[in-house]
C-alpha cells in the first residue's frame, strides 16, 4: 500500500499525530501526548500505530531523567536535497568507502561554499 | 508506471542516473507495475538486452530490484521476472546523508586543524609541511605559494553539518 493510502486510513487523531511529528520534525513522545492534548496511553497507542504503518520511527531514548521514545518522519519525509551542493550529489553515492579527502569531495564542498552558501 | 511521487524529486532522478548510468536511466526512470522480463523491458524500451540486464543488476545490488526465477516448461529455460522496489530509495538516501555528515565532520576537523598555501597559477593546494617541504615555491610552475584562508569552506561545511544533523535528529537518535 502506498503512502497516500495508509494516511487515508488513518484516524481523525492520528493524523494530528502525524501532523505535529512532521512539523516538529522530531519530537519525544512524552511531549507529543501533551501537544495532542490527548492522555499518554492513548498518546502511546497512536505512537505505535504510526509506526507500525511506517509512516513514523519510534526510537528508545532517555528524556529528561525518563525513558520514552522519539518520534520522527518516515525517510520519504527528509530533505533529500541535503545531499546536493549546487547541481552536484554527493560523491559517495555508488561508492563503498568515505574518503572525506577526496578529490571528488573537495570539489562538491568548492561548489557548497561558492555556488550554494 | 509506478512509483510517481518519488520520481518526481529531482534528487532522486540524480541518485538514480548516479547509480545506472545514461545507459541505464531509461529502465531506471520508467518502473513497470508488476513484475517484467529483461526481455520485455528490452522491447519497450528500444535498448540493448545487456543494457537492460546491466541496469537491473544494479539496481538489485542497491536493493531497489528483486527477481524470481520461473523455468519456462515447454523450453527448460529459465527466466527472470523482476519487481521494481523503489519503496527502498527513501531509506537509502537517508544512509547517504548519514554517509555524507560522516564524511563532513571528519573533513571538517581537517580543514580547521591545518593551514593552507595556494599556488594561484596551477589552483593545487598544499598543505604547510607540503608548502614548506617545496620551499614555498609551486612543484609544477614555481610560483611563489601564498597563504590560504579556508574560511568561507568551513563556513559552508559548518552550516550544512547543522542542517544535516538537524534533519537527520543527530543529537537525539546518534
Amino acid at each position: 500500500m502506498s503512502a497516500t493510502d495508509l494516511e487515508a486510513d488513518l484516524t481523525e487523531d492520528e493524523r494530528r499525530g502525524l501532523e505535529l511529528i512532521r512539523e516538529t520534525r522530531g519530537i519525544h513522545q512524552s511531549d507529543f501526548w501533551k501537544q495532542l492534548d490527548i492522555g499518554s496511553r492513548k498518546g502511546s497507542r497512536i505512537a505505535e500505530r504510526l509506526a507500525e504503518t511506517g509512516l513514523i520511527k519510534r526510537s528508545d531514548t532517555v528524556y529528561e531523567g525518563h525513558n520514552t521514545y522519539f518520534l520522527e518522519p518516515a525517510a520519504r519525509d527528509l530533505e533529500f536535497s541535503l545531499l546536493m551542493a549546487g547541481d552536484m550529489l554527493s560523491p559517495y553515492i555508488g561508492e563503498e568507502e568515505i574518503d572525506p579527502k577526496s578529490d571528488a569531495f573537495s570539489q562538491w564542498l568548492m561548489n557548497l561554499a561558492y555556488d550554494e552558501y | 508506471m509506478a512509483f510517481e511521487d518519488l520520481l518526481g524529486d529531482p534528487v532522486i532522478q540524480k541518485y538514480l542516473h548516479e547509480l545506472v548510468g545514461p545507459t541505464g536511466m531509461p529502465v531506471a526512470a520508467a518502473p513497470p507495475d508488476g513484475e517484467v522480463t529483461d526481455e520485455e523491458l528490452a522491447e519497450e524500451l528500444g535498448l540493448e538486452l545487456n543494457d537492460v540486464r546491466r541496469a537491473l543488476f544494479i539496481l538489485y545490488e542497491n536493493d531497489l530490484a528483486t527477481y524470481r526465477r520461473v523455468r519456462d516448461e515447454d523450453s527448460g529455460w529459465l527466466t527472470y521476472l523482476w519487481t521494481f522496489e523503489y519503496d527502498n530509495i527513501p531509506e537509502n538516501l537517508e544512509e547517504e546523508m548519514h554517509r555524507l555528515l560522516d564524511a563532513l565532520e571528519e573533513r571538517q576537523e581537517y580543514e580547521q586543524n591545518h593551514e593552507f598555501y595556494l599556488c594561484e597559477v596551477c589552483s593545487i593546494r598544499f598543505e604547510f609541511g607540503e608548502a614548506m617541504d617545496f620551499g614555498f615555491e609551486c612543484p609544477e610552475c614555481g610560483s611563489p605559494l601564498e597563504s590560504m584562508e579556508n574560511n568561507r569552506l568551513v563556513d559552508a561545511m559548518n552550516r550544512r553539518v547543522g542542517e544535516l544533523r538537524e534533519e537527520l535528529n543527530a543529537d537525539v537518535t546518534g
